[in-house]
């Protein structure tokens, strides 16, 4: 049965990828919700949760504040925590709940900006979709609420679209990302969601270029490209060594990499770098761009055409999360190489062993 | 909004039941998300949650119908590999939620999970949550039919977290859950069961003692029953004792099925409370106990804590095997000063506010789940010892315990176990010190 999951426990859904990408930025953050989805975002989908004091907080809704639809009542609670906190704006998220109930979220979005003098973004995401769709939508949201002014381009700024720790799962990973663009002769980096500010988004229009580095952040550089002209490039200038380290293993091999589509597409070019005549794959259960897919790259629609594209591939290596172990054919023998995705079992790189 | 809300208990009971402020209550506001309210804040989040508690029937295994996001974390919870191979998940997308379509495939569904398994479920438990709780669905219905088509009992689980603060919230739902496929059996007098957790009582627990001192021979949980027959003799018990109070709904339900009269006890640490309901809870069943080596060993273990560390000052939270409010009133009755509580005062506690505003008026209350906590500042707390998980993320360099360990401590043993890792950690934190 498509919908079933007998290996796997579930992915990162959209409305943790939309709390992912603007858990940075200073803002109050409700999840409109009662309280579990809250729980599973911050208790499991959020690293930097953990460590650090965060607004983000659960819209508490009850079963009578779903029947009556009382949004007027949210926006009171919005404004009494935002009241003297000295937050830079609100999001509010959507989840099962609302999207049941057909919340309006437009109309949520100016209630909450008329009765707190501050800017609102609203994501309706529904938990029925992956993260990427959710970080997808609220990047761009943040974009098109903060990034309205044109400034002058500043030739030695880069910026990094895509990045949060759902996808590169490392909490240091804003600065490894950024890192490896100094190296490459950038004299300012904004890596967006992980170390750049809600001032770095105003401005957004003075970097010279943007980075993609997973298919959540190209919704927010097209309209980046459209508004005031900012080129993008579709790239992952960083790796984890330690997975990088054992590419070599993989030449001559037919391999499979399943990733967020740009992290899997730079494993390739990393494999095939050095050996041309290897044949990589690239597939992934999240968004696959056309655009940057090659013969033979499939997106993964069930764990049941999964296990059958594994089995009938012909793979001898597959690098992925170790958690996807379960569901590879026992029959075969592969050569696994560990990449982890946060979105898919909660595992940092650091953890890797 | 630039600084956590608190209120003495003195003005707290002052205004009296009816006039808890609104910064204490949690309809009244957004409900701060922090490490230190993940437990409750989350119920599937951390420690038994409907999913997990689900399980607790053995052999079997959980279905869970619902969108991808209410599945998410029983990753976390998969982390035991032995239970990560018992959850199974149909995921619902936009389309199922608007026509429903999803209910006509959860029979398949229970049959491919029941052939998927090595060896065949005891029982498949359907976890539903807030999706089916707003479209209204008939799960005991649908549930009737998985189980004809796949030959094997289904049972459902309302993970209902927007009815949390209802007539029947979802870990007193649960309760009636697991219990629910109990069939009637002849009665054993000497047969009890202890309803109320899904893991064991502390094997040092005296209950265990005083029961079989009044002829039980067999005291069965359902967190010890090693496998589906075993869980099924529990139909045969004699009464039922519920330990706590979210398994009031369940043992009704069993004494209206099965005939099996339940009694209640409280989980205390006030020692003369604890010998008055076991007086009580004797008189109930026709025997008398003798607690009182029991409890002159509690009431010992706190004194020497007392000689050993003096006066210490307190801070209680909720994330523990307690009520913070009662416990809060046992340690400021035996001598210990409590600075802070952090707790949902509602109106099965409220008598404790009144109790502690009457000896310890200047103890401030603060709710875990006010959006103002996230200005919570502790330097300034006087308090030197914390107790509870919340408690401990809110003064990290202090001493104190989580006490909010599975196995579930009860009675007289209860109060000097937590003495004892109490005594254990200030030790520690001497030694390192040093």
């Amino acid at each position: 049965m498509k919908s079933l999951l007998k290996h796997l426990s579930p992915f990162a859904p959209d409305q943790s990828g939309a709390v992912s990408a603007l858990f940075d930025f200073g803002g109050l953050i409700v999840i409109c919700d009662a309280g579990g989805c809250t729980g599973n975002i911050c208790g499991f989908d959020e690293p930097r949760w953990f460590i650090r004091r965060s607004a983000v907080f659960s819209a508490g809704l009850r079963d009578m504040d779903a029947i009556l639809g009382r949004d007027d009542k949210l926006v009171s609670k919005l404004q009494s925590a935002m009241d003297g906190s000295g937050l830079k704006f609100s999001a509010i998220i959507g989840t099962p709940v609302p999207a049941i109930i057909a919340t309006d979220f437009k109309a949520l979005k100016r209630m909450a900006e008329k009765r707190t003098g501050l800017p609102a973004i609203t994501v309706p995401t529904t938990g029925t979709r992956h993260y990427d769709r959710g970080a997808s939508d609220a990047w761009l949201e943040l974009f098109k609420t903060f990034a309205t002014e044109r400034h002058a381009v500043d030739s030695g700024t880069v910026g990094i679209l895509g990045a949060s720790p759902l996808d590169f799962p490392s909490l240091d990973a804003g600065e490894l990302l950024s890192a490896a663009l100094v190296a490459e002769g950038w004299k300012s980096v904004r890596c967006y969601g992980m170390g750049a500010g809600l001032d770095d988004v105003r401005t957004a229009s003075a970097v010279a270029k943007n980075l993609v580095v997973s298919p959540a952040g190209l919704a927010a550089a097209k309209y980046l490209l459209a508004t005031f002209g900012t080129p993008y490039e579709v790239r992952c200038p960083w790796l984890p060594p330690q997975m990088l380290d054992a590419l070599p293993s993989l030449a001559g091999k037919k391999t499979l990499v399943i990733h967020q589509q740009f992290a899997a597409n730079a494993v390739r070019d990393a494999v095939l770098k050095p050996d041309a005549n290897s044949q990589v794959t690239v597939a992934s259960w999240f968004m696959m761009e056309p655009d940057y897919m090659r013969e033979n790259d499939f997106h993964i629609e069930s764990e049941e055409a999964f296990i059958e594209a594994v089995a009938n591939g012909g793979y001898d290596a597959v690098v992925c999360d170790s958690r996807l172990r379960t569901v590879l054919p026992r029959t075969q023998a592969f050569h696994i190489i560990d990449f982890p995705h946060f979105a898919v079992s909660g595992r940092l790189f650091d953890e890797v062993k | 909004m630039n600084r956590a809300y608190s209120i003495t208990a003195a003005e707290l009971a002052a205004r009296g039941r009816e006039g808890i402020p609104p910064e204490l209550l949690s309809s009244a506001h957004l409900i701060y998300s922090s490490p230190a309210t993940l437990a409750f804040n989350s119920p599937g989040a951390q420690g038994f949650g409907v999913k997990r508690a689900g399980l607790a029937v053995p052999g079997s295994v959980m279905l869970l119908v619902a969108p991808a996001c209410c599945g998410r974390n029983t990753a976390a919870l998969g982390c035991e590999a032995s239970l990560a191979e018992r959850f199974f998940y149909l995921m619902q997308d936009d389309t199922d939620i608007v026509t429903g379509r999803h209910l006509a495939r959860i029979p398949e569904a229970v049959k491919e999970v029941c052939d998927s398994c090595a060896e065949r479920p005891s029982a498949v438990m359907i976890c539903i949550t807030c999706v089916d709780a707003l479209l209204g669905t008939d799960m005991e219905r649908v549930c009737r039919k998985a189980s004809e088509y796949a030959g094997v009992p289904v049972v459902p689980c309302y993970m209902y977290a927007l009815t949390r603060e209802g007539r029947l919230p979802p870990m007193v739902s649960v309760r009636r859950s697991v219990y629910s496929l109990l069939q009637p059996r002849e009665k054993v007098a000497s047969s009890v069961n202890i309803l109320g957790f899904f893991s064991p009582l502390r094997d040092d627990s005296e209950l265990y003692t005083l029961l079989r001192s009044a002829g039980i021979r067999t005291i069965r949980e359902i967190s010890r029953c090693a496998d589906y027959a075993e869980y099924q003799a529990m139909a045969e018990a004699n009464f039922n004792l519920v330990l706590n109070q979210e398994a009031r709904h369940a043992a009704a339900d069993l004494q209206k099925r099965l005939g099996i009269p339940s009694v209640e006890l409280a989980r205390l640490y006030q020692t003369d409370k604890i010998a008055n309901q076991y007086r009580l809870l004797g008189q109930a069943v026709g025997a008398e106990f003798d607690d009182a080596p029991f409890r002159e060993c509690a009431e010992k273990t706190i004194s020497d804590f007392r000689d050993r560390f003096g006066h210490r000052s307190f801070a209680v939270g909720e994330w523990l095997n307690a009520d913070p409010f009662e416990l809060s009133l046992s340690l400021i009755r035996n001598g210990f000063a409590v600075s802070e509580i952090y707790g949902t005062v509602g109106g099965s506690n409220f008598v404790y506010v009144r109790k502690i505003a009457a000896l310890s008026p200047g103890t401030k209350i603060y709710s875990n789940l006010s959006p103002s906590m996230m200005f919570y500042d502790g330097s300034d707390s006087p308090c030197d010892t914390v107790i509870g998980r919340d408690a401990m993320y809110y003064h990290p360099g202090l001493p104190g315990v989580p006490w909010n360990e599975e196995r579930q401590p009860f009675g007289y043993a209860g109060v000097a176990a937590l003495f004892g890792v109490l005594g254990k950690a200030l030790s520690e934190k001497k030694e390192s010190a040093r």
